[in-house]
């Protein structure tokens, strides 16, 4: 049974890291919706529109793999307040 | 009767050591509260403050300070000068009583533990001075603002602030307590004496100083002038501490505890100084940059006392440097966001002219702070004012307890450090924080953020209504909105 989860969410360009609130049903693309919602349109501009964004561990190096965009949080092993990257790949 | 030159009786009078026969020295000055590092006694009787005032002297010289300012006060009071105020400044006024009136009265307790625990003489009788400086600082800010309380409601955060669950005041209690509140007589000297007022309590009052005399508002710029006078005095208390640690082998707790209350006090200075100056003072009333002023009261004199006296810069110095460049940027912004989480009406004040100049100042902020306040001034111009409040909660960094904000555009530095204690994930918004929490996990771990609370069932139900109610944002006073109602966005 999926439950409330909130991660700490890093959108690409964005000033601020947001408190999200998920699901750990969410795949990692609700994820990416859910961390858009508060801030484009608002602060901040999508990073790349059109393309498609992924979620990563945040890491130092920004360089961590991304999440498979229909893994789950709960598959992810994400946990409380647990800080994540939501980025354009560079291939895009 | 001819009086005695004070030098010929000082050092008698304020030696008021004596040699404890029905108690151990331990329980008379308890190393906990007194000094944990060991100090020998004889070391404390060697304490010698540069500045040597006596007690008919002090109170002499107060009463003129005060009768200064409060004859200052009630001319201008006369000449309906809040009436006809910038709203935008009296945010800044809204801010710095709200901050400052009941901390100084924290203050007020800290000396007064110095001048219970210290066991140097000298100490004890300047801490005592110190005091009393303290005191009139909380009175004096609690009783001109009362007066403007019946011209807006925000006012009354002066008296409420340090009382209430709003995210700013956490964050400055939370600071406060640290430095000031909850360390030894010898360590709060170090943290609030030499690094609070000595490197940074000038920034707060001569800097707002120069900018309220330029806006005419000479009660408020009389004010802190005189509260000034009396910090650089008792500040020179932590200058001997400093010497004597440093010279008894303790250079390194000395360094460690300057570095923690320096940084501490820093991240709160830039919001309560950095943005007023920068933001909300009109341009053409300016005195100097946030960063000017840093460079010149920090960056110069701080970091030459600091050498002088055989101590390091702190290890982060560069990032302190850059923070001072960034930080208050980030946190305009971001309490702008956020207004109606505050008690006070701060302004974007962005306008063309406004961003020349922070241009000019901060090189590079149209590509990084510009971008921010782009999406807002497109939104508020498309008739979307509603979309220039921000919705969410930012991060909040788990010491400093300020949302967790860097430069966004291309260069993206916005990050969380996070650690792992304990099997709980604790979020900070610097290196520096995470490493000041690291030196004493035990003392800090167990308190909760405004974030924590969200989410541990303390605001209950996570509403964002309840959320605020709980900050008291709109239960004291009304909730901050823009002070110029978003007439900058069109300029």
């Amino acid at each position: 049974m999926s439950k409330p989860l909130a991660v700490i969410g890093r959108l690409q360009y964005d000033a601020h890291t947001r408190i999200i609130d998920v699901e750990t049903g969410f795949t990692m693309d609700q994820v990416v919706e859910a961390c858009l919602a508060p801030a484009v349109g608002y602060q901040a501009r999508h990073p790349k529109p059109g393309a498609t964004l992924l979620v990563r561990p945040t890491t130092d190096t920004d360089d961590a793999e991304p999440f498979p965009r229909t893994m789950t949080v709960e598959e992810a092993g994400l946990r409380h307040f647990q800080q994540i990257d939501v980025f354009v790949p560079q291939d895009q | 009767m001819a009086l005695l030159e004070r030098s010929s009786w000082y050092d008698i009078a304020r030696d008021t050591n004596w040699t404890p026969r029905y108690v151990e020295i331990d329980e008379l000055f308890p190393p906990d509260q007194s000094d944990p590092y060991g100090i020998p006694i004889e070391e404390w009787e060697s304490f010698d403050e540069p500045y040597k005032v006596s007690y008919r002297e002090y109170v002499s010289v107060q009463r003129e300070k005060d009768a200064g300012a409060y004859s200052v006060k009630a001319a201008l009071a006369r000449s309906r000068y809040y009436e006809d105020a910038d709203p935008a400044y009296l945010s800044m006024l809204k801010l710095h009583y709200g901050a400052i009136a009941l901390s100084e009265y924290a203050a007020c307790q800290s000396d007064a533990r110095m001048t219970r625990f210290s066991k140097a003489p000298g100490m004890r009788n300047m801490a005592t001075f110190g005091m009393l400086d303290e005191m009139r600082h909380g009175q004096i800010q609690l009783y001109f603002p009362h007066q403007l309380v019946t011209l807006d409601r925000q006012f009354d955060w002066a008296h409420q602030a340090h009382h209430s669950k709003n995210w700013a005041a956490i964050a400055g209690r939370h600071a406060l307590d640290d430095v000031m509140m909850t360390r030894d007589a010898v360590t709060t000297s170090v943290m609030l004496n030499f690094a609070f007022e000595t490197g940074l309590t000038n920034i707060q009052m001569i800097g707002l100083s120069a900018d309220a005399a330029n806006m005419g508002d000479f009660t408020f710029s009389n004010l802190i002038t005189s509260i000034q006078s009396d910090e650089a005095r008792h500040a020179q208390i932590g200058t001997p501490v400093l010497k004597i640690l440093i010279r008894n082998g303790r250079k390194a707790e000395a360094q460690q505890a300057v570095d923690i209350a320096f940084w501490r006090i820093h991240r709160l200075f830039a919001i309560l100084t950095g943005i007023p100056m920068d933001y909300w003072i009109p341009l053409d009333k300016r005195d100097r940059s946030f960063k000017e002023y840093m460079t010149e009261f920090v960056g110069e004199q701080f970091e030459r006392q600091l050498l002088d006296l055989g101590l390091e810069r702190p290890w982060y110095w560069d990032i302190f440097l850059e923070d001072v460049e960034t930080h208050h940027h980030c946190q305009a912004a971001a309490t702008w966001a956020w207004r109606n989480t505050l008690w006070w009406n701060p302004t974007g004040n962005v306008g063309p002219r406004e961003r020349a100049w922070l241009e000019h100042k901060y090189p590079g902020w149209n590509d990084t702070f510009g971008q921010y306040w782009d999406v807002i001034i497109e939104n508020i111009r498309a008739g979307h004012p509603e979309k220039s409040q921000a919705i969410g909660m930012p991060a909040i960094c788990n010491m400093c307890q300020i949302p967790i904000s860097n430069k966004g555009g291309t260069v993206w530095k916005a990050r969380a450090h996070q650690l792992d204690h304990e099997g709980r994930l604790y979020s900070f918004c610097s290196s520096v924080c995470k490493w000041i929490f690291e030196l004493e996990p035990d003392r800090y771990k167990t308190f909760n953020s405004i974030a924590d609370r969200m989410y541990n069932g303390e605001i209950s139900p996570n509403t964002p209504e309840n959320i605020l109610k709980y900050m008291g944002a709109g239960v004291i006073s009304p909730v901050g909105t823009d002070a110029h109602d978003l007439a900058w966005a069109f300029a």
